[in-house]
């Protein structure tokens, strides 16, 4: 097996070198990253740090109770993540939103590593977690951008909305289109990857596989099977998180509770 | 108090409408007749288009009773308004797309399912001088007179009999203005309210709703 070389701390300090990239042209464009280029990456070493020493742990004991205790954690970091990026106050919907994605994304990881991995222990941790945080990143970007989207839209185009209420809509029947232009938006970036995988970008597991030593054959053979996961659980979630604003976030009168949002300072 | 007869059909009573501590409504009552053919003036603020928008149940009032039908306003009834009240409002911000798709949606709700009528359709496009070509143009690039005849021709494809119309004349030519008022005047069963400036919705029989010397009455 081809070793992996390991990136020295010199390495690593050249690659944080490269945020000053980034962080000089947010200066001048005033962007306003620079705070949170930061603080980001910073949560990113002391979160992968924990998580490189816990992951560790967890796969040597290996008990399913422990994995899915996990995976649970990543949910509702997931879920508050959503809310929070959404700009959406977090009470408004963070129980349904964790019991949408564990839902959605438990099923769709007990299907993968049953049927299409055929693992003896579906929960192994070693396939159970890291599949598991791959279809729930993708999915929490894809519903951050539609709930954003569809609050953005029926706020912009008040009127509208109230003019087709006016028709004689339903509440459910005026806001189908303000779903689907939600749900088309944000499921957009999953297809274009799906379309263009492999020849614009190899994808970070791919890359991890091929780096560990697998065979490109059985990387590729992974990528197109998660490339699906991530695409059904995305779509199962984005829909189901619209439909769970669309019930919690519109009062007897059909009008949009202005009160779920993140007042803005 | 004597019972209400049916053909009452709105009844406002003190209404007050407060935004931001700026009273927008002051005291507005008014009572609603079927057959009526209502005029409402007034400079811009006066808080014409909040009538409309408070019986529609999108804006509530801050005190006074509104009855529709002699019920009062609540979150089951305003549903019920909806699918009565034909609603044109002033910026004409009705849909997008092409116009064609956009009519097709409207007119695929529960309550609208059946009413579509093409024939009808095309016939009013003739009435007021729209050419069939704008049904497979996209909304947005269509001018502000077209947008406001495809708005009504809409409205009275719903075939509702109470309107509640918003400045809808005023991006259209005297001749076109004319048409329009004669087409919601000709039917005595159809409850007209309207909110414009233009001296066309000016007639016999119409009650007029100056909103300025109501405010200033006080």
């Amino acid at each position: 097996m081809m070793q992996t070389y390991a990136i020295s701390p010199l390495g690593m300090f050249f690659c944080l070198l490269l945020l000053l990239i980034p962080m000089s042209l947010s200066y001048y464009l005033k962007l306003r990253f620079v705070r949170s280029t930061i603080v980001s990456t910073l949560r990113m070493l002391i979160q992968l740090g924990l998580v490189g020493i816990f992951l560790t742990v967890v796969f040597e004991i290996n008990n399913s109770f422990l994995n899915i205790l996990w995976v649970m954690i990543m949910v509702i970091v997931a879920s508050h993540s959503v809310l929070k990026n959404a700009e959406l106050k977090i009470s408004s919907l963070i129980l349904p939103l964790i019991i949408s994605f564990t839902t959605t994304n438990i099923l769709i990881l007990l299907y993968f590593n049953s049927f299409v991995i055929g693992l003896g222990n579906v929960f192994e941790a070693r396939y159970f977690i890291p599949i598991g945080g791959m279809v729930l990143g993708n999915s929490l970007r894809a519903n951050i951008v539609a709930i954003n989207d569809f609050c953005n839209e029926i706020q912009r185009n008040e009127n509208r909305y109230l003019y087709h209420l006016s028709l004689g809509a339903e509440k459910n029947e005026a806001l189908i289109p303000y779903l689907r232009k939600s749900v088309r938006n944000a499921l957009k970036p999953t297809l274009a990857n799906i379309a263009t995988i492999g020849i614009v970008f190899l994808p970070g597991m791919m890359t991890g596989q091929i780096l560990g030593g697998a065979s490109p054959l059985i990387a590729i053979e992974y990528q197109v099977a998660i490339m699906i996961a991530i695409y059904v659980a995305t779509m199962m979630n984005v829909v189901l998180g619209i439909v769970l604003l669309m019930n919690r976030g519109f009062d007897d009168y059909g009008m949009f509770k202005k009160s779920i949002l993140r007042p803005q300072e | 108090m004597p019972k209400k007869t049916t053909s009452e059909i709105i009844k406002m009573d003190n209404v007050c409408f407060n935004l931001d501590n700026k009273q927008i409504l002051k005291d507005l009552s008014l009572s609603v007749n079927r057959g009526d053919k209502i005029l409402i003036k007034g400079k811009s603020g006066a808080g014409k288009t909040t009538v409309f928008r408070s019986i529609l149940g999108f804006q509530p009032i801050s005190s006074g009773t509104i009855l529709f039908k002699g019920e009062g306003l609540n979150s089951e009834l305003v549903w019920n308004i909806r699918k009565k009240v034909a609603y044109v409002s002033q910026e004409c911000d009705i849909g997008e797309g092409i116009v064609i798709d956009m009519i097709k949606e409207m007119f695929s709700y529960r309550s609208t399912a059946s009413k579509f009528d093409n024939k009808k359709l095309l016939s009013m496009f003739a009435e007021l001088s729209l050419s069939e070509s704008i049904l497979h143009k996209k909304f947005e690039f269509l001018s502000g007179g077209e947008k406001q005849r495809l708005a009504i021709i809409i409205s009275i494809l719903t075939q509702k009999d109470i309107f509640f119309l918003d400045e809808v004349t005023s991006d259209l030519d005297s001749t076109l203005k004319k048409k329009v008022v004669d087409i919601f005047y000709s039917n005595p069963q159809w409850t007209i309210i309207s909110i414009s400036h233009d001296p066309e919705w000016v007639r016999q029989d119409v009650n007029i709703f100056d909103f300025e010397k109501l405010q200033e009455g006080e």
